[in-house]
């Protein structure tokens, strides 16, 4: 069942539809990711939605060099944005610095896909027919549609609108967010939301800051309000676990009690920090700052379910030990 | 342009070097010869972009009795931003939303605003490519070479490489004498993401016995035999060079990368302590000792020189290229140069366009002298055999 595109709807940078998803909310999802967020985590995995418009990524692995193709090399192309230097090496490296005026245009250019653009404007209707396409796993899994990022409240328009025509189409909808947005677009979209999947990043204001880029105020505020506006909605609070960051008891204590005196927050997930982002970020020619992290431990993700099980009053589930 | 010029600004790229105010006593004391007036823009171009940070003014006039008492051996005049891009700017939004957004228009119109004919640059790297670009977007611009690597092509020398250089062989020179003490194989990383200058002449006069460089693909079971061979019950120690940035043949999973952005976060970053330790930098470091540990009987352990070597007082070579360079780039701009970079290539200076200086790395040559020296000084280089 195709829906036919209505030119009027509201468009959004979209950076990627995945289908089959499972650990976005309850059921099969597609989760759609948009591009853009208003937060600088140092550690983030996704570097390619962090800006708002679609950007330039180039993998050296595609590209078959200056002897075998060099269309990067000549015009349109921007004088110096691409360059080979001496030596055996003859694949086209990038300045990233001269290489920000590349569009798709240019980019389809590549024959062999090692320059692409991260990210593509599509209207509501597009979106939610792709979505559309795994109807019958939804409606047998309690599935739907789920918005990620980048941060999807920062396009309140497009959000809104795909939410609820997910929500029109009988599909469930979440969305996974930092709260690092103005009440007004956060009361916007939450409306068409079924699940909230939202970041407690750090406690410390002044740790946020230095970590995430901005304080905390009002992301807590944010959460705060949305919880007592919206008694309906199942808010899930996650924390992305960073040794020597965030992953510690004070931390998760804190946010225990922060979202504990709340009953529609109905769980608190930890997410071990992973370095999947690294070979993105040699993509976009972005330095990845957290280069040398540890991922944590077993053990400490243990300690650190147990002292969560225990205040949801859970059993806490038996290791292996593995 | 000569006649016009009267007011010119020098600023720093980011990156600390020994001795920066060597460039700047240097620039300062020509322009004021021919008569000019001369600023600094503190803090690379924060001084215009955020002169409300600045109490005293983001301008810094350099008056002839502030340079004629300013230490040259010093390079704090001015200061440094961690980020130099005014194409790139870290703000905050109407609804306090960060954002990154381009004031290269406003930070020309700034320029024209403090009457700025030209700006002298003292940058290297990724700041060169910047000043390229505010060049074509109509500044008048002259760059000064600044770089811990020396990997900046078209001049012989940077400045900061060779004060970068003599404190990473006294550092080396403690690490051999520790080492024979102690009766082990040291293995220290030094500064050199994508050229070898620095291990390979450090590694020279210290008497390194292997030097790992990323311009040769190291084969470390080569560099093993080698050890095997003059690590002995007579000569119990030895000490391999590792630039941070070689890379390796026999293991690709071991293969280094380079960690521009790891100075940035000092190991006091986090601000306090935890039992869950960062790691950073000393990647290629690790490789090294880590393979050699399988490899040798004898202990092998790793160090890292790393960003610590860009601190100290500058060499004699670098105070008297400082001031050369900002002479030299005074001079440029009295013969109308725009666009172009102030080199070194011995015995004189020259003025190379900056787009013949970007997207270029000066490594090392494969037939050089340096190369030859390492090879018949017994040095191994990690050559595959």
């Amino acid at each position: 069942m195709s829906t036919p595109i209505n030119p009027a709807a509201p468009t959004g940078t979209v950076l990627n539809i995945q289908r089959y998803c499972s650990h976005d909310g309850p059921g099969i999802r597609t989760t759609v990711f948009l591009k853009g967020c208003s937060l600088r985590c140092k550690w983030c995995g996704n570097p390619e939605s962090i800006a708002p418009k679609p950007e330039l990524s180039y993998d050296a692995r595609k590209c078959t060099g200056k002897k075998a193709c060099g269309l990067c090399l000549k015009p349109p192309f921007p004088d110096g944005a691409f360059y080979v230097v001496d030596g055996d090496d003859d694949k086209v490296k990038v300045n990233w610095h001269l290489a920000t005026a590349c569009d798709q245009a240019m980019a389809s250019l590549c024959p062999t896909g090692a320059l692409e653009m991260f990210g593509k404007t599509m209207t509501a209707d597009e979106v939610l027919n792709e979505v559309e396409k795994d109807e019958s796993f939804y409606r047998n899994t309690h599935g739907g549609l789920t918005l990620s990022g980048g941060e999807c409240l920062l396009q309140p328009d497009f959000s809104a609108a795909l939410l609820k025509g997910a929500h029109e189409r009988g599909f469930n909808t979440a969305i996974e967010t930092a709260g690092n947005v103005p009440w007004r677009f956060m009361e916007q979209v939450l409306p068409h939301v079924d699940t909230v999947l939202h970041d407690h990043k750090l406690t410390s204001t002044e740790r946020h800051k230095k970590w995430v880029g901005v304080g905390n105020e009002r992301i807590l505020a944010n959460f705060k309000k949305a919880y007592e506006t919206f008694p309906d909605i199942d808010f899930i609070a996650r924390t992305p676990l960073i040794p020597g960051v965030n992953a510690d008891e004070e931390h998760i204590r804190a946010v225990l009690a922060f979202i504990r005196p709340y009953k529609n927050v109905i769980d608190y997930e930890l997410l071990p920090y992973h370095r999947f982002g690294l070979g993105k970020y040699q993509s976009l020619g972005v330095v990845y700052e957290l280069d040398d992290y540890k991922t944590p431990s077993a053990d400490l993700l243990a300690h650190l379910q147990a002292i969560i099980d225990e205040a949801f009053g859970r059993t806490p589930e038996a290791t292996t030990g593995t | 342009m000569s006649s016009h010029t009267r007011r010119i600004a020098v600023n720093v790229g980011a990156g600390h070097v020994p001795g920066m105010n060597a460039v700047i006593v240097g620039a300062a004391q020509a322009a004021g010869q021919l008569g000019w007036q001369m600023v600094g823009i503190r803090d690379g171009f924060d001084g215009l972009l955020y002169p409300d940070r600045y109490p005293d003014g983001g301008l810094v006039p350099l008056s002839p009795q502030l340079i004629d008492d300013l230490d040259a051996t010093g390079a704090g005049l001015l200061g440094q931003a961690s980020r130099v891009d005014p194409f790139h700017v870290r703000s905050v939004n109407a609804d306090d939303l960060i954002e990154e957004v381009d004031m290269s228009d406003d930070l020309l119109a700034r320029l024209k605003a403090a009457k700025v004919d030209a700006v002298i640059s003292v940058v290297g790297g990724r700041g060169l490519s910047i000043l390229y670009k505010l060049h074509r977007q109509g500044l008048q611009a002259v760059c000064v070479p600044r770089s811990i690597e020396n990997e900046i092509a078209a001049t012989a020398v940077s400045f900061g490489f060779n004060s970068a250089l003599s404190f990473t062989i006294e550092m080396l020179d403690r690490v051999r004498q520790a080492a024979r003490a102690a009766r082990r194989i040291g293995v220290v990383e030094v500064l050199g993401a994508q050229a070898g200058w620095l291990a390979l002449q450090a590694g020279i006069a210290v008497g390194a016995d292997a030097v790992l460089i990323p311009e040769i693909p190291c084969d470390l079971t080569t560099v093993a035999a080698k050890l095997k061979e003059k690590v002995t019950p007579q000569r119990p120690y030895g000490l391999v060079v590792v630039a941070e940035g070689a890379t390796f043949i026999a293991d690709p999973h071991a293969q280094a990368k380079p960690s521009s952005l790891k100075a940035s976060l000092s190991p006091l970053a986090t601000g306090e302590a935890s039992d869950h330790v960062i790691e950073r930098s000393g990647q290629a470091a690790d490789t090294v000792a880590n393979r050699l540990q399988l490899l040798l009987a004898h202990e092998v352990y790793p160090l890292v020189l790393g960003p610590w070597v860009r601190g100290g007082a500058p060499t004699a070579v670098d105070r008297q290229l400082g001031i050369a360079y900002g002479a030299g780039a005074v001079r440029a701009l009295s013969e109308g140069q725009n666009g172009v970079m102030v080199a070194f290539t011995p015995p004189s200076l020259a003025f190379v366009p900056l787009a013949d200086a970007i997207n270029k790395v000066r490594t090392v040559p494969t037939d050089s002298m340096f190369m030859q020296i390492a090879s018949s000084l017994g040095i191994c280089l990690g050559r595959a055999s």
